[in-house]
């Protein structure tokens, strides 16, 4: 998976969503062993001071834990995990909706729209 | 020490030019600052200075506590913006001549750098190409164990699958103890890999801020921030 | 720090002056094959032989005066290369203070001087057949010691060598002084090497005055010169000398560690 970092936004915050978003999709599984700061500064392409300050906001937040000696881990807990997916997906939707409004979209046109899509992308 | 470099009140001037004019600036360690400003702007003047290169008209430079000197330059790693390999030499021989002169030379990653590049030591320095040269000299510099880099405009005139290399050769070299100073014009590139940046114009600093900050304040990169400041 | 220096500094030179000393060599040796001396004499009118034979000799003596001439571009041009040149940026940065890059100049040209001038000698003995070889070195050693006494093996070298490095130094603080000027800094090198040679003389010509003229007296009104007066005269001459050479060391050093400005 690419790290897309966009260039008029705080890099710092880019990589919480990134790293949140490969925790979500799997990239890195539940309660595995995540790669050093400087290797994940690495793939990022990004500061390691950066990615080090994004790394303890997640563990402040409880989505990552550091053992002193072994290193960074994926937190174990399911439910967490599952919040931040949705999270994460309230914010897209939100987005999203927004966009709509401006297209001049009502609700239930969008509803249609998700729906038909959702089916042309089934196939 | 925690601050590597401290700059007080530095100016330097070239007869009727001024080149720097009360520059003031202190760097931690484990930083990697930008130092970013058009042609001319005084960021070559100013690295050659922190390399004993030129002597302040007036004001101070403290590295590690130090004025520019032997012990400097001990610690120092300079990559000049100029190609300043004897051309007669061949590559193991400035290999030679580093770990000669450098105590924190480290051979084998200088070494494992130019296999991995595809170039051969005993190649003479005068058969390569330019971009080559320049990477040998990149290679030379990094392959140190310095406190403090000092790279000015590493990755000017190079082809961006070798920018890439380069500025993935800075990250993986990168230790919580020593500091990278890259001073270009080429901010896009590389302003994801820089904690600080330093805008530098007409020999003055303008501004000293992290590259969050800029982004969070203005909403923009520091590329296009750059671009209004220095506007022409 | 200044063996190493001195190190890289013979690297650097060695394979300027190696092929050079070969060429003179082996032209020597090829001008002793086809003696051209010989054939010089030999023949009565010009022809073809004796065309070949004045090539062969002239070439030989431009290989002797290039060597010298050589040496001394070598020296200069390495000076301005390798210290104000881009190659500036890589010695000027290496842990190492500017006195000693100055000093592992000085002792590699020397080394490259004394060469030369053995390289010459060589040829010319292995040009020309000098009977006696020994015999003739033993009557030039006795000259000397008739003249200056056996001191005379300590103050002649040693003024020599101290002629040649405050030569070497006037070279170098001309060149530290041309660096000083923006535009044409060659031209004005050369310049400041005709200022400090005048100055030279005018230093020389000074002490002459100053500390000579009782020496001289001596010298004149004693109905022989004895060896102490001579070897006297020969060290006396070497304070100026000696004075001019730290002025252009101090000179050269200065200009290196303060107003250096590489472009």
């Amino acid at each position: 998976m690419p790290w897309e970092l966009k260039s008029d936004r705080p890099i710092y915050s880019q990589l919480i969503e990134q790293i949140e978003l490969r925790i979500c999709s799997g990239v890195y599984p539940l309660g595995s062993k995540l790669p050093s700061v400087r290797d994940l500064a690495q793939e990022a392409a990004v500061n390691p001071n950066t990615m080090q300050r994004a790394l303890a906001k997640l563990e402040e937040d409880g989505l990552l834990y550091s053992n002193r000696t072994s290193g960074r881990f994926v937190t174990e807990d399911v439910n967490m995990v599952k919040q931040v997916k949705n999270k994460l997906a309230q914010e897209h939707v939100q987005v999203f909706l927004k966009k709509m409004k401006e297209l001049g979209f009502d609700y239930n046109e969008i509803l249609s729209i998700i729906t038909t899509i959702a089916e042309e992308m089934k196939q | 020490m925690s601050n590597i470099l401290e700059c007080k009140n530095v100016t330097k001037v070239f007869g009727a030019k001024v080149a720097l004019s009360g520059v003031t600036l202190n760097i931690p360690r484990g930083k990697i600052v930008g130092l970013l400003g058009p042609n001319a702007s005084g960021k070559s003047t100013f690295i050659k200075l922190c390399n004993d290169l030129l002597t302040p008209t007036s004001g101070e430079i403290l590295i590690d506590g130090n004025r520019p000197g032997i012990e400097t330059k001990k610690i120092v790693s300079y990559l000049p913006e100029r190609n300043y390999l004897n051309d007669w030499m061949k590559v193991a021989d400035i290999i030679g001549l580093f770990r000669d002169f450098y105590s924190d030379f480290n051979e084998e990653k200088a070494y494992d750098m130019l296999r991995r590049l595809d170039i051969n030591p005993k190649d003479k320095l005068k058969t390569m190409s330019k971009g080559t040269k320049e990477k040998v000299q990149l290679i030379l510099v990094m392959s140190r164990e310095a406190q403090l880099y000092m790279l000015d405009e590493p990755i000017g005139g190079v082809d961006p699958a070798a920018r890439d290399y380069i500025l993935d050769t800075i990250l993986s070299n990168y230790n919580e103890n020593a500091t990278i100073i890259i001073s270009t014009h080429l901010i896009s590139d590389i302003e994801k890999i820089l904690d600080e940046v330093v805008f530098i114009k007409e020999g003055k600093i303008v501004l000293t801020k992290t590259v969050d900050e800029i982004r969070e304040e203005t909403g923009k990169s520091v590329d296009s921030l750059f671009r209004e400041v220095f506007k022409c | 720090m200044l063996a190493k220096l001195m190190k890289y500094e013979i690297k650097g030179t060695a394979r300027l002056f190696i092929p050079l000393y070969l060429a003179l060599l082996l032209f020597a040796l090829l001008n002793r094959i086809i003696n051209p001396f010989g054939m010089l004499e030999a023949s009565e009118n010009f022809n073809l032989q004796v065309l070949f034979s004045i090539i062969s000799i002239t070439v030989y003596f431009i290989l002797i005066i290039g060597t010298f001439v050589m040496t001394l571009v070598i020296m200069i041009q390495r000076f301005y290369k390798n210290l104000l040149g881009d190659e500036g940026y890589l010695m000027f940065t290496l842990p190492v203070k500017s006195w000693q890059h100055i000093v592992s100049k000085i002792l590699v040209s020397m080394l490259w001087t004394i060469l030369s001038f053995i390289m010459a000698i060589c040829s010319i003995l292995i040009l020309v057949d000098i009977d006696n070889l020994f015999e003739e070195i033993r009557q030039f050693i006795s000259t000397i010691s008739d003249i200056f006494g056996s001191a005379g093996f300590f103050t002649l070298p040693y003024y020599a060598l101290l002629s040649l490095i405050s030569g070497i130094l006037m070279i170098y603080a001309a060149i530290a002084l041309g660096h000083l000027f923006s535009k044409h800094k060659l031209m004005a090198s050369f310049g400041m090497y005709c200022v400090l040679y005048v100055i030279y003389q005018i230093v020389m010509a000074l002490f002459i005055l100053v500390f000579g003229k009782k020496s001289f007296n001596s010298l004149i009104s004693s109905p022989s010169t004895s060896s102490l007066d001579l070897n006297n005269l020969v060290l006396s001459f070497s304070i100026p000398l000696i004075i001019i050479l730290v002025v252009n060391f101090i000179l050269t050093n200065t200009i290196l560690r303060k107003k250096l400005n590489l472009e």
